[in-house]
C-alpha cells in the first residue's frame, strides 16, 4: 500500500511551548486512520500541518510524494469549530469550498441534493447558520468539505458536539461515504469507541509534547454498523487495550 | 386584556414627553418669561406651520449638502481605510496625516473653506464631507481588522485568493463596523453643514436660525431647530435601516 501521507520525525514548537515531539506515521490511500489523545497533547495542531496550514521546523510531511507546503485542493478539512459564513445560507455555505475553487463545479442539483439529505438537513437549505442547531453547524462544516469531493479528509472532532444518536447516524454515512468514494480519512476524535468503530488504525498520542505511543490496527471485519460495539467480542477488547494507553482505567 | 409591555413602553414615553412639554408651555406662561427668550412650544409649533415654506427650502437646502457630503465621505472613505488597512505606506503616510486633519477643530476651518470655495453649496458640501469623513475611515479600519482569525484559516484551506478572502469575508464581516461608522457619521454631516453655514451662506437652515435670532424672532429660531433636528433624526434613522440587511452582527 502506498502512502498518500508520510510524516518523517515532525516537530513543532510554538515559541517556547514544543506542542509536537517527533511524530512519525505513514497512512495509505483510503485508509481510515483516527487519532487518540490527551487534550492539549497538539492533535489539531498536527492536523494543521498536515494540512499545510501551519508552518513546522522539523521533519517533513509528504502528501502523494511531494513536500507540504500549502493547502492542497485534494484535502478537506473539518474544524473542530465550525466555520460557517453567517451571511451565507446552508446552500451556499455547503457550495462555498466549490465556489472559491474556479477548477471546481458545483454538483449536479441531484448530487446536491443527496448530500443534503445524507447530511439531515433537507428542508435548511435556505436557512442561516444562527438559524440552526450547533449540530447542524457542525454537519453543514462537515457538508462543505464533502462537497468538494476531496482524496483526503481531515476532521477535527466533528462529531463532538453531537448527541450519542446523530453521532452514530453520522459515523455510519461518514463509513459509506468512505467506502464508496475510497477516500482517505484522518479523524481526530476524544471517543475511544468511535475509534474503533470507524478506523482502520488508531494513533494513540502521549501528552504534550506530542509524540505518537502506538499504532493499532483495527481488525474487525467490515461492513460494520453500532451494533459490533455490543456484540463483537473484540471490539470490547480494542476498547479495554486504547483505554489503558490513554491511561483511562 | 392587558396591554402589551411594548405598548406600555411606547405610552409611558409618550406620556413623559407630553408632560415636559406641558411643563415648558405652562411653565413660560406662569413665570412670565418673555417670549423673544423662550417662547411656549405652542408659539413654536405654531410658527413651524406658518413659516413652513422657507423652513422646507431651506431644508432642502441643507439636505443636499448634507446628502452629497455624507456620500462623498462614504465613497471615498471606505476605500481610504482600505488602502490604509492593506498598503504599509498609505498606514505610515495618509493615516497619520488624516489623524493631524481631523485634530484641526473643523469649526476654525470653516472660515478659510468659504474663503476658498464660496457662499454656494461647494463649502458646505465640505464641511459636511469633513465631519463625516473620520468616524467612517475608523470604522471601516475597524471592520477590517476584525474578521475571525478561524475564518481566515478556513479561507487559507479552502485556497481562497486574496481577492476572494476580501470580497466575500473581510467585506461582509466589516460590514456592521461600516455602517455603525454610518450612523456615527451621518449626524455629524448634519452639524458640519449647518456650522457651514453659520459661517457664510445665504440660505440653508444654519443661515435661518442666525439670521432669525439675530433679528430677535426667537419662535422661528426655534421651528428651524425643530427642522434640522427631525432632518437629522430622519437622516440617522434611513441609515439605520440598512441593518436588516446586515443582520448578521448580532450572529
Ligand atoms: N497558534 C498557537 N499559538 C500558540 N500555541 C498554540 C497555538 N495553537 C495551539 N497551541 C498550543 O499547542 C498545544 C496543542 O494544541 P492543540 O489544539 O493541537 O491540542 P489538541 O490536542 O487538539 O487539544 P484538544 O483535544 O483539546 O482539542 C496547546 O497547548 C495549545 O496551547
Ligand atoms: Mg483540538
Amino acid at each position: 500500500m502506498s502512502a498518500v501521507i508520510s510524516m518523517a520525525s515532525v516537530g513543532k514548537t510554538f515559541g517556547d511551548l514544543r506542542v509536537l515531539g517527533d511524530v512519525s506515521a505513514e497512512i495509505g490511500a483510503a485508509e481510515f486512520v483516527s487519532v487518540l489523545g490527551p487534550s492539549g497533547c497538539g492533535k489539531s495542531t498536527l492536523l494543521r500541518l498536515i494540512a499545510g496550514l501551519t508552518s513546522f521546523e522539523d521533519g517533513s510531511i509528504c502528501f502523494n510524494g511531494a513536500e507540504v507546503t500549502t493547502p492542497a485542493p485534494e484535502m478537506g478539512f473539518v474544524f473542530q469549530t465550525s466555520n460557517l459564513l453567517p451571511w451565507l445560507t446552508v446552500r451556499d455555505n455547503l457550495l462555498l469550498g466549490v465556489d472559491l475553487d474556479a477548477a471546481m463545479q458545483r454538483p449536479s442539483d441531484a448530487a446536491f441534493a443527496e448530500l443534503v439529505e445524507t447530511l439531515g438537513l433537507t428542508g435548511f437549505e435556505a436557512s442561516h447558520p444562527h438559524q440552526l442547531s450547533g449540530g447542524m453547524r457542525h454537519r453543514v462544516a462537515i457538508g462543505q468539505a464533502l462537497a468538494r469531493n476531496p482524496q483526503v479528509l481531515l476532521m477535527d472532532e466533528p462529531f463532538g458536539a453531537l448527541d450519542a444518536l446523530t453521532r452514530d447516524r453520522l459515523n455510519m454515512e461518514l463509513l459509506r461515504i468512505w467506502q464508496r468514494d475510497r477516500k482517505t480519512v484522518v479523524l481526530v476524535t476524544h471517543s475511544i469507541s468511535e475509534a474503533v468503530l470507524l478506523s482502520d488504525r488508531v494513533l494513540v498520542m502521549s501528552e504534550r509534547p506530542g509524540t505518537i505511543v502506538e499504532d493499532v490496527r483495527i481488525d474487525l471485519p467490515r461492513p460494520r454498523d453500532p451494533s459490533v460495539t455490543r456484540e463483537d467480542p473484540a471490539f470490547g477488547d480494542y476498547v479495554v487495550r486504547l483505554s489503558k494507553l490513554m491511561g483511562v482505567s | 386584556m392587558s396591554a402589551s409591555p411594548i405598548t406600555r413602553d411606547r405610552l409611558i414615553s409618550i406620556g413623559f414627553f407630553l408632560l415636559l412639554g406641558l411643563g415648558w408651555e405652562f411653565g413660560v406662561r406662569w413665570s412670565g418669561v418673555q417670549s423673544y427668550l423662550l417662547p411656549p412650544p405652542s408659539a413654536i409649533l405654531a410658527e413651524l406651520w406658518q413659516s413652513r415654506a422657507p423652513i422646507l427650502a431651506q431644508s432642502l437646502v441643507t439636505l443636499t449638502e448634507v446628502f452629497w457630503g455624507f456620500i462623498i465621505a462614504v465613497a471615498l472613505g471606505v476605500p481610504i481605510a482600505a488602502l490604509i488597512f492593506f498598503s504599509r505606506t498609505a498606514k505610515r503616510t495618509v493615516y497619520p496625516l488624516f489623524v493631524a486633519l481631523q485634530s484641526i477643530p473643523k469649526i476654525g476651518l470653516a472660515p478659510l473653506i468659504v474663503v476658498w470655495f464660496g457662499y454656494g453649496l461647494t463649502s458646505k458640501l465640505i464641511m459636511a464631507f469633513l465631519f463625516a469623513f473620520f468616524p467612517i475611515i475608523i470604522s471601516t479600519l475597524g471592520g477590517l481588522a476584525s474578521t475571525p482569525a478561524h475564518l481566515e484559516e478556513h479561507f487559507r484551506a479552502l485556497r481562497a485568493s486574496p481577492m476572494q478572502s476580501f470580497w466575500r469575508l473581510r467585506v461582509p464581516a466589516a460590514l456592521p463596523s461600516i455602517l455603525d461608522g454610518c450612523k456615527v457619521a451621518m449626524p455629524l454631516a448634519v452639524i458640519g453643514a449647518v456650522v457651514g453655514e453659520f459661517v457664510g451662506s445665504n440660505d440653508g437652515l444654519g443661515n435661518l436660525i442666525l439670521t432669525a435670532s439675530g433679528s430677535g424672532h426667537t419662535k422661528l429660531t426655534f421651528a428651524a431647530l425643530i427642522a434640522v433636528t427631525l432632518m437629522s433624526l430622519i437622516l440617522f434613522y434611513s441609515v439605520a435601516y440598512w441593518e436588516r440587511f446586515i443582520w448578521w452582527r448580532a450572529a
